[in-house]
């Protein structure tokens, strides 16, 4: 499979969660390139061009993480406190996605370097607005930056 | 023999002129030498002559050193008798001394015995003087009393007279007390009988004041166990509906997620009957998605810590009006508001109270034209209460017990929408400040709420 010029990195185990997000993306006319891992070690493995991925590039980086918080093995939290704390990759844009906006998530993803947080809201078309929105938002906010 | 002779002659005379010569500056050097030998003759005799005055001198001196030995000879012996005397003097002087340091020693000894002595003599003066000013004193005393026992002796024989005539008094006294005494001596008795009997009644009030705090004691204990399972009951129950609304989420997200890619994707594989179902799913999903954001707040309500502050109502109930937006078709009531007192409370707390009730008030008027929503407050002990009264649809008061439970509805969906959560947390906010909330209504008159809130002087 080919990794090169991936965009937008997924992580989410849900794959209800996964379907409909990447749909809205599309729907909205995101034609980036996405990849989708279903949780944080496969994640980990993308961004560190290890196991299935050894043949990627390193220096290849995705635009945007897109993160789920809560995941098997791996948890979001995890995966954000690694890549923010390596300063090859602590300027990629990460958006946490979470169902709730709940106990001290928050506090401790934004204290992690997390440049958005957002709660998935039950109601599809709030949804998918919100995808789309942070997707265009960090999108075009990092190509302004390069 | 001739030139012979004359030339010897001449070497003769020349000779001898050589030698007149020679005799002649022998001759002078004789006279210098003469000169110098008189000129040392002279010298040698003016030395004779001052060795002879200092010779003279000299004898002089002699005589007089000799006669100075023999008055130094003199000296001497004179020095060496006063020296014997005067070993004799200091013989006699140590003896004299070794008198007078005894004689010394004693004087201090007698000295130090006259000091005692005089302090002993100084200290019986004060004695003696003060013992004088105490006689003095006590001899006036005497004197007074002396006065006083001759006014007393008076008085006495007075008294005695008095004493006479009460005597003849108290022996009739006597005889009264006599009978009095035998009638305490019964009472007494009965009194003692009376005493054992409350001595025996204590004892058992004691018993059962003992029973009675060891029942407190053990209900005390009983209260402490039941708060304490209790609040572990009340925490696993927050913690599940946390976790039950949070994990019910993901599902009805997908639900209502599916069924819009059907609605958007798939709509011309279904006939009208068919869309309709698809939107009552949608619809049904949106609730569910409501109903669990609602018991979510609600959870989340139970275990917020409530932070006290001096909360500016009539600010707060503004900020609630401006901040409840509503379309330009909907029906929203006048209002009036009252002067509100301050109260003490959480203001994020107390603004979701308003935010309810006035946006409950506004709801339940919305099918009555021209309709007045009243705010205002009373106080009463030391509380604030504020009151919010519409005249909407009101409700049937024979179903109060249900007004503020969670997910309790008095109306339709149809008919009013909502969750029947809004009063519940009401309900919980309110009583986490420790005040009391209720309601009057009567069906298509309208409702009134009340809630009390602690005063601010409090």
């Amino acid at each position: 499979m080919n990794y090169e010029n991936i965009e937008i990195l997924f992580v989410e185990d849900s794959a209800d969660d996964a379907m409909l997000t990447i749909r809205a993306l599309k729907k909205s006319g995101f034609t980036n390139k996405l990849h989708h891992v279903s949780d944080g070690a496969e994640a980990l493995d993308f961004i560190y061009c290890r196991g299935i991925y050894e043949t990627r590039n390193f220096s290849d980086h995705p635009k945007l993480i897109l993160l789920d918080l809560k995941m098997p093995k791996v948890s979001g939290l995890q995966v954000l406190e690694k890549v923010k704390a390596d300063p090859d990759l602590h300027s990629i844009p990460i958006v946490m996605l979470t169902s709730s906006n709940e106990g001290p998530d928050i506090e401790r993803c934004y204290a992690l370097g997390a440049n958005s947080y957002i709660v998935k809201p039950v109601d599809s078309d709030k949804f998918f607005h919100a995808i789309k929105e942070i997707g265009m938002y960090w999108m075009v906010l990092s190509q302004s930056g390069n | 023999m001739e030139n012979d002779d004359s030339s010897e002659l001449i070497i003769a005379n020349k000779a001898i002129d050589f030698q007149n010569k020679e005799k002649e500056l022998r001759a002078g050097e004789l006279i210098v030498a003469n000169k110098e030998l008189v000129y040392q003759n002279v010298e040698k005799e003016k030395r004779a002559q001052e060795l002879v005055i200092a010779n003279v001198e000299l004898d002089f001196q002699h005589k007089e050193k000799e006669l100075r030995a023999a008055e130094l000879v003199v000296a001497n012996k004179e020095l060496v008798f006063q020296n014997n005397e005067k070993e004799k003097r200091a013989q006699e002087l140590v003896v004299a001394n070794e008198e007078l340091a005894f004689q010394n020693k004693e004087k201090e000894l007698r000295a130090a015995e006259l000091i005692v002595a005089n302090k002993e003599l100084v200290f019986q003066n004060e004695e003696k003087e003060k013992r004088a000013q105490e006689l003095v004193i006590a001899n006036e005393e005497l004197a007074f009393q002396n006065r006083e026992k001759e006014l007393r002796a008076a008085e006495l024989i007075v008294a005695n007279k008095e004493l006479l005539f009460q005597n003849e008094e108290k022996e009739k006294r006597a005889q009264e007390l006599a009978i009095a005494n035998q009638e305490l001596a019964f009472q007494n008795s009965e009194k003692e009988k009376r005493a054992k009997e409350l001595i025996t009644a204590n004892e058992d009030l004691k018993q059962a004041e003992d029973d009675i705090r060891k029942l407190n004691d053990e209900l005390e204990q009983k209260v402490i166990e039941r708060t304490a399972q209790l609040e572990s009951v009340n925490k696993e129950l927050e913690s599940f509906s946390y976790s039950v609304s949070h994990d019910l989420r993901a599902p009805i997200r997908a639900i209502d997620g599916y069924t819009k890619i059907i609605a958007e994707d798939y709509a011309e594989k279904f006939d009208e009957d068919g869309v309709k179902i698809l939107q009552s799913i949608i619809n049904n999903s949106k609730k569910m998605g409501l109903l669990i954001d609602d018991l979510l707040a609600f959870s989340k309500l139970g275990r917020k810590q409530v932070a006290f502050s001096d909360i500016d109502m009539m600010g707060l109930v503004a900020s609630v009006q401006e901040d409840l937006l509503f379309d330009e078709d909907d029906n929203v009531p006048k209002f009036n508001i009252d002067a509100l007192p301050d109260a003490k409370g959480d203001k994020a707390l107390i603004k979701q109270v308003w935010i309810n009730l006035i946006s409950n008030a506004i709801k339940y008027s919305k099918y009555k034209e021209k309709t007045t929503v009243h705010i205002g407050a009373y106080i009463q002990d030391n509380r604030t209460v504020y009151t919010i009264r519409d005249e909407g649809a009101g409700f049937d008061m024979a179903y109060y017990d249900k007004l503020f439970g969670v997910f309790q509805r008095l109306h339709s969906q149809a008919e009013f929408e909502g969750t029947g959560i809004g009063l519940a947390i009401v309900q919980k906010i309110v009583a986490r400040h420790y005040g009391t909330v209720w309601a009057e209504s009567k069906v298509d008159e309208g409702t009134c709420f009340y809630f009390s809130l602690p005063s601010i002087t409090n």
